[in-house]
């Protein structure tokens, strides 16, 4: 039986069990620590001979992230049908289990996991905002070329800025609305 | 700041020059201020110095040259686009490398490109107190932090750092309200020489129209109730865009920052159709716009958006 299921395993980590068996393979693996090591090593070995890189997932991956989803606040909001907790989980840690799996197999295959590492463009907008940017409500002002050349005219009669400041630059990015005075 | 770190940091400062006043052990805010002033004025000095203004660094070779009752200033740029930029009584010029273009103008309300204090620091007492913070060590020099608080909300909190032989400042932040810096200059190293040579500044021609100060009693507006501490500096009526049309500045100021009033035809700023009609900021200067009469009027400088308002609100035309 155990000869079975690891080559379950092993065929699982090649993505090349049919879906019912995986589904049936990881509700087993739930229920049977001996099972979940075996995973765990096999992903290791798999992805080690695969790939340069190693990376080692803990055993209780899939739990901790489905009690952590457990522990979310839960909305009464109204439901068509009751939900069935026991299937629910059974989905719920099938589809984590799948995410890891996929996670261990595709790090270095963009392909398949094609969001493993985000463009440096993509974590520009990932960065969140300064508090002090929050403060920037409001419209945004209308900057059409006549506009900025008389503000420009203004900056340079007004003050040392313009010499020790950057030159050239098109100062609309930098236009933001602080506060709202028009009644 | 990173890229700050970058820049060596070396302080040199040479002990021969007996032209700054001697220093007490422990100096009261103000009296360093005024030991700032005399040393800015009187000695001879050129460093690295590094601007932070919207965001960006700009570092800048500064040299300071005085004798004989007359000073200048230059500072060169280190980053693209190269230029020169050089203060010799009350006129600055500007020298683009790259395009061979220059211009000059005449500044007699601003005395430097680091800090602009008034002569006297008890004129600040109205406005802001000022407070011994501390000291602090800035470009491996030990520096006195002394804190520009001001008593209302109507102005910017400020701290300079000056060095403990002759009181240059090696560093000064302006604050906003929520106490984010809004400008900063850092110098990263500065040497203190006996002599420097004056840079000829006769082949300099004015490229633009000399601006010559008048009367601010011909202005055609006045501004019915200043903010505290605020007064006119200067006033002047010349085209500032690329047509004939004249523009009214007149220059406000309160000892540390300036403000500027900007009056002209609204119908040549299309002041109905584009004017911002909120308050606007570049870095620490906020602007607003205003339309009095058929002019446009606009309030800009390193002051909180409430003094804009304030300012702009109280703009009438003259009967």
């Amino acid at each position: 039986m155990n000869k079975e299921l690891n080559q379950y395993l092993s065929q699982l980590l090649d993505d090349e069990l049919d879906h019912q068996v995986a589904l049936d393979l990881l509700q087993k693996i739930q229920t049977n620590p001996d099972l979940k090591n075996t995973l765990t090593r096999y992903t290791a070995i798999n992805h080690a001979l695969k790939t340069d890189d190693f990376l080692p997932l803990p055993a209780d991956f899939s739990e901790k992230i489905a009690r952590q989803i457990d522990q979310e606040v839960t909305y009464f909001l109204p439901q068509k049908k009751p939900a069935r907790p026991h299937y629910k989980r059974v989905a719920l840690a099938a589809s984590v289990a799948v995410v890891a799996v996929l996670a261990a197999r595709g790090i270095n295959n963009p392909q398949i996991f094609p969001m493993q590492s985000p463009a440096p463009q993509q974590l520009a907008k990932q960065t969140p905002v300064q508090p002090n940017e929050q403060l920037t409500v409001g419209t945004t002002p209308q900057d059409p070329a006549s506009l900025n050349a008389r503000i420009s005219d203004y900056l340079d009669a007004h003050n040392n800025g313009v010499y020790t400041g950057e030159v050239d630059v098109d100062f609309r990015p930098l236009t933001k609305v602080t506060s709202y005075n028009q009644k | 700041m990173n890229a700050l770190k970058g820049i060596f940091v070396g302080l040199l400062v040479s002990a021969g020059n007996t032209l700054a006043a001697a220093p007490p052990q422990t100096p009261t805010a103000k009296h360093a201020l005024a030991i700032m002033l005399k040393s800015m004025q009187d000695l001879n000095y050129q460093g690295t110095v590094v601007f932070l203004k919207n965001g960006k660094l700009e570092p800048m070779q500064y040299t300071h040259v005085s004798a004989q009752g007359r000073e200048q200033e230059r500072l060169i740029s280190l980053n693209a686009p190269l230029r020169e930029i050089i203060r010799d009584t009350g006129n600055v010029s500007c020298f683009f490398k790259t395009t061979q273009q220059r211009s000059a103008e005449h500044r007699p309300f601003e005395h430097s490109f680091l800090i602009d204090a008034p002569d006297n620091p008890d004129d600040l007492d109205a406005n802001y107190t000022l407070t011994l913070l501390g000291e602090e060590t800035i470009a491996l020099q030990p520096t006195y932090i002394i804190a520009i608080q001001p008593k209302d909300q109507l102005r910017y909190a400020r701290k300079i750092w000056l060095e403990k032989q002759h009181f240059l400042p090696l560093k000064a932040t302006v604050y906003d309200h929520a106490g984010k810096t809004v400008e900063q200059l850092v110098f990263t190293e500065l040497t203190i020489k006996s002599t420097l040579p004056f840079t000829d500044t006769q082949s300099v021609k004015n490229v633009t129209k000399p601006t010559d100060a008048v009367s601010s009693a011909e202005a055609s507006f006045t501004i019915q109730k200043l903010p505290s501490g605020f007064h006119e500096l200067f006033f002047t009526r010349r085209p500032l865009h690329n047509s004939a049309q004249p523009v009214d500045h007149l220059l406000l100021g309160d000892g540390l920052t300036l403000v500027s009033v900007y009056m002209e035809q609204a119908t040549n700023a299309q002041a109905s159709i584009d004017s911002p009609k909120a308050v606007q900021s570049i870095g620490a200067i906020n602007f607003f716009s205003r339309t009095v009469g058929g002019f446009e009027f606009t309030v800009m400088g390193e002051v909180p958006s409430e003094t804009i308002k304030l300012i702009a609100e109280n703009i009438k035309l003259r009967e």
